[in-house]
């Protein structure tokens, strides 16, 4: 479990066997010769066998809300209907969905079509943000022959935009916000998941329960995808057992002095870097597999509230308390990096006030990023106050897109 | 059980659903309604149905769950 596997092409690597970036120390993409030499043809599976499947190997969503995959199938019962991948990856830290996308298509292709075949879909969209990886997933449908039912589609890079319904509302002609009502994908005969969840399946169905199991924890089995980045000598995207202790991954990614650990992505949240935390459900909540490491040489708080105004800058404004609220918040965590006592109970008061109150799950993500943030970095605030400042500067460690 | 939900995508902060329901919602900073975690029995129906039919917004509902 702690043999890291150097790989000299790209930044993507792994910690163990590598499951879902197998052969990608060797190729750069894995074309379909190179892809069935490394994982092998894809067994089909009837909808009552995947279904079994993936209950047993306890498979969730690998996007962020971490859905029971087996109940999206069950759910899926009208005929003809679409899977859609969503490879959008809109979250700004991560690119293992691109690099699945662009290094291993056909494990992706293979994860959709074998999900279509089980409950009888008839189109598989892969939706798209990245022009290399709708090239390269265009490329690998045409190198195979059971991908007649499979498209690719481009859509928008936007936060907001690569949440599931707005995404298949936007692929239905719409626009590429969530809807106001609540929707059930599924009851349209959209099973709709993360790019990385197909890819899970297709490793599944080949290795079988017993096997998938052979790694990860009890409850949740098998590996998963985090993209590191941050204050590490080796950030890029690693393949990691479930259960993982925060320890080892910071160590091998060469984290010298972490201070505090963003996990989850710009919807998850603020933890201390205790290495004995494990990266699962139980430890620490992995949602869109970004792992992002801050350490003494930028201003913790100041990143926080970069971060901040970027999310407050995301939201579509059609909800009032996101288009009003997280811009109040961003201004009180600003002001509190600034030094103003004040901002910290007006911050808190605004976090709780956003969250829950919206369409989708941006404003209680962004609160729950700031919540976290704000209860770790105590310390950090307390200096802010006596000092207006801690006298480093903001690295932008946390990037956001300009 | 039924409780009362709110379109947020629709909903403009007009207020009036706050006017009438003074004990089950209040306005945020904003204006926007902030919903007391209340059930809507059935003795509350008459109140409760008069307040989403006239919201101006239509964003104003009873869902069941």
């Amino acid at each position: 479990m702690t043999a890291v596997l150097p790989a000299p092409t790209a930044r993507a690597w792994a910690i163990g066997a590598p499951r879902l970036l197998a052969g990608l120390d060797r190729h750069a993409t894995l074309d379909h010769t190179a892809h069935l030499a490394v994982h092998g043809p894809l067994p089909h599976l009837d909808r009552a066998r995947l279904t079994a499947l993936l209950d047993d190997i306890a498979l969730t969503g690998r996007g962020g809300a971490g859905f029971p995959f087996a109940a999206k199938l069950r759910a899926t019962t009208r005929e003809h209907g679409t899977v859609v991948v969503n490879g959008s990856e809109s979250e700004p830290a991560s690119f293992k969905d691109r690099t699945l996308l662009r290094r291993a298509p056909h494990l992706v292709l293979d994860g959709a079509l074998a999900v279509a075949a089980a409950i009888g879909a008839r189109r598989v969209t892969v939706a798209v943000h990245d022009p290399a990886a709708a090239a390269a997933v265009t490329q690998a449908i045409r190198q195979r022959r059971d991908a007649a039912r499979a498209g690719v589609e481009r859509v928008d890079g936007g936060f907001v935009a690569g949440e599931a319904r707005a995404l298949v509302r936007r692929l239905g002609g719409g626009p590429a916000m969530p809807p106001g009502r609540r929707v059930h994908l599924t009851e349209r005969g959209v099973l709709a998941s993360n790019a990385e969840t197909f890819a899970q399946v297709a490793v599944a169905t080949r290795l079988g329960a017993r096997r998938f199991r052979d790694t990860g924890t009890h409850a949740e089995p098998g590996t998963t995808l985090l993209t590191i980045g941050g204050a590490v000598s080796r950030p890029g995207v690693v393949e990691i057992p479930l259960g993982t202790p925060l320890g080892i991954v910071l160590a091998a990614a060469g984290a010298a002095d972490p201070q505090a650990i963003v996990a989850g992505g710009y919807h998850g949240s603020w933890h201390a870097p205790l290495p004995q935390l494990r990266l699962a459900r139980d430890g620490i909540t992995l949602g869109a597999g970004v792992l992002l490491v801050l350490d003494g040489s930028t201003c913790a708080l100041g990143e926080l509230a970069r971060v901040t105004a970027w999310l407050a800058a995301q939201s579509t404004r059609q909800c009032g308390p996101c288009q009003f609220g997280l811009p109040a918040l961003a201004r009180d965590v600003a002001a509190l990096a600034a030094g103003a006592a004040a901002a910290l109970p007006a911050a808190q008061r605004h976090a709780h006030l956003v969250d829950g109150r919206g369409t989708c799950h941006h404003p209680d993500g962004a609160a729950q990023f700031v919540t976290s943030g704000l209860q770790l970095l105590q310390s950090e605030i307390d200096r802010h106050l006596a000092h207006g400042g801690c006298g480093r500067p903001v690295r932008g460690l946390l990037e956001v897109p300009s | 059980m039924k409780s009362l939900d709110v379109d947020w995508t629709r909903c403009d902060g007009h207020g009036l659903c706050a006017e009438l329901l003074p004990d089950r919602i209040t306005r945020d900073d904003w204006g926007f309604p902030v919903i007391a975690p209340i059930a809507v029995a059935d003795e509350d129906n008459t109140s409760v149905r008069r307040a989403v039919a006239l919201c101006p917004a239509l964003a104003l509902r009873i869902t069941t769950r």
